[in-house]
């Protein structure tokens, strides 16, 4: 029965044990979520009484709140579309606008030379070390002191303000990496140096910019932090819903919620990832 | 009439620790329309630095480009009519063969009908229609060298600069190329700057070679002449191999000048360009050494010695002889296989004659 177990494979197969655990120690309270959102049992979650789809019903609008264990606890399909319509608007636009200024600042600070270069550029970094709870309470006093009305919009600059830091070093790394002389070469073929940006430097760098859009986009989308300080009455974005639900106790619809953003991330991630593998 | 003049240039660097590198110091060269002109020199000379000056990549600290009699250090390089062939190729990954080649093109805004002859000309001068859709990484070295000429040389640029474009490709490969790409620097009469630091390369390709070492300009002549009569020590070590004797004028009568060196040998040389008392380097290369028999060898060009060690590399053997005074001097003796060999061993005493009109004479350095 031990034939050919060599010490070698007692340790491969430790090895491949413990990575298993390491693996299982991500994923299981992800994977007892899934299971808990299906649990037709409305009170303890940890007490299975059967599958449902109920919860999911709850979310989408299938079925009516009313049938539901505890309705005042439920909230509306249209309150949760609403907020999560907030939250992708925000987070599609603060992360546009970091990867414009996020992009434009790495290629400037990877091309160019000026005074200060390196102050700058320890400048940009500080914005993601700065805890966000300080950042937070900072924003919300430049708002009120500069007269802003809380709103989308100040949720929208809030972001940009430590988005653009992101895209700056995911940018900046693919610009690192990138040959310098294909810059060189473009012009010497003639080309200006916004037609080599254009057909040259952009296109080489494209991966890293959609992926700094993309890590953008995620960071901004489940914000809670920052979010709480500077989001104003109707302006709520979908963390800060769920926070607010959580309030009133784990219930089964934030579990059903929770799946659906785990799987949105996951499609985010993916496309991500595919980007990243892409020519390179 | 000049073409291109690279007048008094200079460039400097400075280092991290703060000091200043002399990359260019007071390089002038003319260069000629429709010449295939080498910048050769070890590492480090300038060479390359001096090309990027040309192509704009660079800005000059002093000294001036000029083309036909205009400056061009106020001429951005995507405005100056010269392109470049780079060591890396620099082909655009995310562009096909075609549309690397029409890079240019497009850009000028050059007509689509204009732009995809001129493309197709381009690839066919390198023997690579058929290749336009493919991607640069599916191609060979070799190829994408190619491609990066048909990018260049579809513009019709005034002056093509060639950045070490063999030094990536396996010694065959090279060889091959330096002859095409001589015939092609022949076929468009587009004037070649070449930059390498192979020296058997630059006399195999070029019209005129510019020997640089440490910023400076060491010599600018045909390959013959810089093999034959170096300027100075540098380019009788760079370019080839050279047996050195310093020494003194000590006579000069008619078509015989006699060098004697501090240890009392003297030796014969035809070059009448120095008077007597003046220091000087005779300077001998291997090949024109011959081993001869006892009584041969005209008087004054015979070194006698020892013969310590032989190296065999194919069409010569290389002889290395104890010529006395601690002096080892190398001969290229030509290995025939249908003759007795003498007895060249290690070991065997060997005398070594030269024609005088062999010796070259130098100046000392610092004389």
């Amino acid at each position: 029965m031990f034939r050919g177990f060599r010490p070698g494979k007692l340790w491969s197969a430790l090895f491949n044990s413990y990575g298993f655990l390491f693996l299982a120690f991500l994923y299981m309270p992800l994977a007892l979520i899934v299971v808990y959102s299906f649990n037709a049992n409305p009170i303890n979650m940890a007490v299975w009484t059967g599958f449902t789809l109920d919860w999911y019903a709850t979310i989408f609008g299938g079925a009516g709140v009313e049938g539901t264990f505890d309705v005042a606890f439920t909230e509306s399909p249209e309150r949760i579309f609403e907020v999560v319509k907030n939250s992708f608007l925000v987070a599609t636009t603060a992360a546009s606008i970091s990867t414009l200024i996020g992009t434009a600042t790495a290629v400037a600070l990877a091309r160019y030379r000026f005074a200060g270069k390196r102050f700058y550029q320890a400048l940009l970094l500080l914005p993601m070390l700065v805890p966000d709870i300080v950042l937070g309470i900072a924003l919300l006093i430049f708002f009120v002191g500069a007269g802003f009305h809380l709103s989308l919009l100040t949720i929208v600059i809030g972001h940009v303000t430590f988005l653009s830091s992101y895209v700056f070093v995911v940018v900046s790394s693919r610009l690192a990496g990138m040959d310098t002389t294909l810059e060189q070469a473009s012009a010497d073929l003639g080309a200006g140096a916004l037609t080599t940006f254009r057909r040259v430097t952009l296109p080489l760098i494209m991966p890293g910019v959609l992926g700094g859009f993309l890590l953008a986009f995620i960071i901004s989308l489940d914000d809670v932090v920052i979010t709480y300080f500077i989001a104003g009455v109707g302006s709520q974005t979908l963390p800060l819903l769920i926070l607010a639900m959580m309030r009133r106790g784990l219930r089964p619809q934030i579990t059903a919620l929770a799946v659906v953003i785990i799987l949105f991330s996951f499609a985010v991630a993916t496309v991500g990832m595919l980007l990243r593998n892409r020519k390179s | 009439m000049d073409f291109l003049q690279i007048a008094s240039v200079h460039k400097a660097y400075g280092t991290p620790e703060g000091t200043s590198v002399r990359a260019l110091d007071d390089v002038t060269i003319n260069v000629r329309n429709n010449e295939f002109l080498t910048l050769l020199g070890p590492s480090g000379c300038g060479k390359t630095t001096l090309l990027k000056c040309i192509a704009g990549f660079e800005d000059l600290d002093g000294g001036d480009l000029i083309l036909h009699g205009r400056s061009l250090r106020a001429v951005p390089a995507h405005r100056r009519p010269f392109n470049t062939v780079f060591q890396n190729y620099a082909l655009f990954p995310h562009m096909t063969i075609t549309q690397n080649v029409g890079y240019g093109l497009d850009v000028a805004c050059v007509k689509k009908p204009e732009r995809n002859r001129r493309v197709d000309e381009a690839l066919e001068m390198v023997r690579l229609s058929g290749f336009g859709n493919r991607r640069p990484s599916q191609l060979s070295g070799g190829q994408q060298q190619r491609v990066a000429l048909a990018r260049s040389l579809v513009l019709k640029p005034s002056v093509l600069l060639l950045d070490e474009p063999l030094s990536a490709l396996d010694r065959k490969m090279r060889e091959a190329m330096q002859m095409e790409l001589k015939n092609l620097q022949h076929s468009v009469g587009i004037t070649f700057i070449f930059v390498t630091h192979d020296q058997e390369e630059a006399l195999a390709m070029s019209d005129r070679i510019a020997v640089l070492s440490q910023g400076r300009l060491q010599q600018i002549g045909s390959p013959v002449e810089i093999y034959d009569a170096p300027a100075n020590e540098f380019v009788a070590n760079f370019v080839g191999t050279s047996n050195l004797f310093a020494g003194k004028v000590v006579s000069r009568e008619r078509e015989r000048v006699v060098v004697e060196t501090a240890n009392g040998r003297r030796l014969a040389s035809q070059d009448d360009r120095f008077a007597v008392g003046d220091s000087v380097k005779l300077v001998l290369r291997p090949e024109y050494l011959h081993i001869v028999g006892p009584g041969q060898g005209e008087p004054g060009c015979v070194l006698e010695g020892t013969v310590k060690d032989t190296v065999f590399v194919g069409s010569v053997m290389h002889i290395h002889v104890d010529v006395g005074f601690g002096r080892t001097v190398t001969a290229h003796h030509r290995h025939d296989r249908a003759d007795d060999e003498p007895g060249i061993a290690a070991g065997a005493a060997v005398r070594i004659a030269y024609a005088p009109a062999a010796a070259h004479l130098i100046a000392a350095a610092g004389a």
